[in-house]
């Protein structure tokens, strides 16, 4: 099979739009940092999002979680428009949200910080048996195990980056918004981590993954946006776009 | 002179646990909102003002205490009317606010010390409006002393200032408590961490900042009631003094250090009475002295943790 024919069998085995963001400029201290992002997550798919540092993947992250205001444009949320929401209801829709500099509950366990959001929302999303989640998202992150009960700002950066994915999967969500889950990382742990994030993906979960370099993602998304200065300039096919050396001009010294 | 010192230093305490139940709201509602509440010592005066009228209520309905079983029960109904008095704080904080302060936290710090400024003035106005010019008493306090706890002491000392002391230390207990046990606790901790990340996991931080404020105001109006019930009356002026010394306790303890604010209020307690006992014209003065002298060796505060509820 070509890698044309396996984008289109991908694509189709998708399901209907998850997340769909048109024309969303968001603005900092007053500034417009993106203009006009169209993206779009399908149900079960796993999409990334490619720009280097300051490209505008975060700000598009914190405007989708209703953390950083717009000056126009539209988030649907399984047909829902969040845009209209108070941005603490966000989370309780099922969107996980894991922040590019981890930002954990510090002063609190890693135990902690996983049943933080469902005591918050976890009637929201029809979790009915908080010990038992817990315990699953122990299973999937099995070196955080013996961390359970250190506190978040003893842990190590990989440990760090899973008890925020951690968290955000808490959240039962339906989507994952995950910035730079491999970003600073030794490339041993990378590669542990991507096999957390495969698992993930797996799961039924769609998730949309910011990266700053290209290279890591490809064998685990089935599509990719490219973002620059704030504006979506190519997506499609993640191997494709990986090897396209416009892209790869664009992502040097984007990666640490 | 034994007797008078442990006597000074007991009454330190005393005035300890009450400067803690001020600090400890001025602390939490500094490391949640990141809001410097000038007002906080008013709603100490509001409390003592209002178990005033509260106690005058109350007490009307239980005949004066004859023996050591009736002064109980004169006892848990006049600290019963103080919990209520403060209460009644719970809305008033809230109300305070989700419609004064909300609106300037995003703004300057300075609009932060106009607005609270502005409603430490229009406090004292409205209490004065209430309970008149003059200082009242809801005198209780020879009553209570009746309850039988001072042998426990082993020389005379008042009975109430004993269980205002054990008071302070439940609401200290309640506290850590509630701050590292409580799920509702844990969740308004994480919001002092980062306020964002709360939102991003379902946290309403509007419903947050209103709760802090009013225990804040609670436990200060609590204070100001047990005062005013105790030794102390309630009059207009009564809130700068533990307004000021709260300052000095939060900054000797940490900022937004609940430990700190529990430490930080017995050292200032005692030292204050201390200088009233051997110097008064130093009561005032002596806590900022022993602020300095702390601040040399631990700028950060005895339990620092900038803005961090721990």
């Amino acid at each position: 099979m070509s890698q044309r024919d396996a984008a289109v069998d991908r694509e189709a085995t998708a399901g209907d739009p998850l997340l769909e963001v048109s024309n969303l400029s968001a603005v900092v201290q007053g500034f417009e940092v993106t203009h006009g992002i169209d993206l779009e997550v399908r149900e079960g798919e796993a999409v990334a999002l490619v720009g280097r540092n300051g490209a505008g993947k975060t700000s598009t992250f914190r405007s989708i979680m209703g953390l950083t205001p717009v000056a126009n444009g539209s988030v649907r949320f399984d047909g829902e428009e969040l845009l209209d929401l108070r941005s603490e209801l966000i989370p309780k829709r099922g969107i996980g949200y894991q922040p590019e500099n981890r930002d954990l509950f510090t002063g609190m366990t890693v135990e902690e910080n996983f049943r933080l959001p469902i005591w918050t929302s976890g009637r929201a999303r029809g979790i009915d048996d908080e010990d038992a989640l817990v315990e699953d998202i122990f299973d999937l992150f099995t070196e955080l195990e013996g961390r359970r009960n250190a506190e978040v700002q003893n842990l190590s950066g990989g440990q760090g980056k899973m008890t925020a994915i951690g968290r955000a999967l808490a959240l039962q969500p339906d989507l994952l918004l995950l910035d730079e889950p491999l970003e600073g990382l030794a490339p041993v742990v990378v590669e542990n981590l991507k096999s957390y994030l495969h698992e993930i993906i797996k799961r039924d979960i769609s998730v949309l993954i910011a990266e700053s370099n290209a290279s890591h993602v490809p064998d685990i998304v089935d599509r990719m946006y490219v973002i620059e200065r704030g504006e979506i300039v190519d997506s499609g096919d993640p191997e494709v776009l990986a090897e396209d050396e416009e892209i790869q001009m664009l992502m040097q010294g984007g990666g640490e | 002179m034994i007797e008078s010192f442990v006597t000074h230093t007991l009454n330190g305490l005393y005035y300890g646990f009450i400067l803690f139940m001020i600090a400890a709201g001025l602390t939490i509602i500094f490391g949640v909102l990141g809001i410097l509440n000038l007002a906080h010592g008013e709603l100490y005066a509001l409390g003592a003002f209002l178990v005033f009228s509260v106690v005058g209520f109350a007490t009307g309905l239980v005949a004066s205490p004859t023996g050591t079983v009736s002064a109980i029960v004169f006892g848990i109904v006049v600290l019963a009317a103080s919990l209520a008095a403060a209460a009644i704080l719970l809305p008033v904080g809230a109300v305070v606010e989700s419609v004064f302060v909300r609106p300037i936290y995003e703004r300057d710090e300075v609009y932060q010390l106009l607005l609270t400024y502005a409603l430490l003035l229009i406090f004292i106005d409205v209490m004065k409006f209430g309970w008149g010019q003059t200082p009242v008493d809801p005198g209780v306090y020879g009553t209570l002393n009746r309850i039988p706890t001072t042998e426990l002491v082993g020389f005379g000392y008042p009975s109430y200032n004993v269980i205002v002391m054990l008071v302070g230390l439940a609401v200290f207990g309640w506290l850590v408590w509630f701050f590292d046990r409580s799920k509702t606790g844990r969740i308004v901790r994480a919001t002092a961490i980062n306020r964002d990340m709360a939102t991003a996991i379902g946290v309403s931080t509007d419903r947050t900042f209103t709760l802090v404020f009013a225990m804040g105001a609670f436990f200060a109006g609590f204070g100001g009631a047990m005062v005013s019930i105790g030794p102390g009356t309630a009059f207009l002026e009564m809130g700068l003094d533990p307004l000021v010394l709260s300052f000095v306790i939060i900054v000797i303890g940490g900022l937004g250090s609940l430990k700190g604010a529990f430490v930080g209020a017995l050292i200032v307690g005692v030292i204050s009475r201390w200088a009233i006992w051997l110097y008064p014209p130093v009561e005032l003065a002596a806590p900022f002295a022993v602020m300095l002298i702390i601040l040399l060796f631990k700028p950060e505060g005895l339990y620092g943790t900038w803005g961090e509820i721990e």
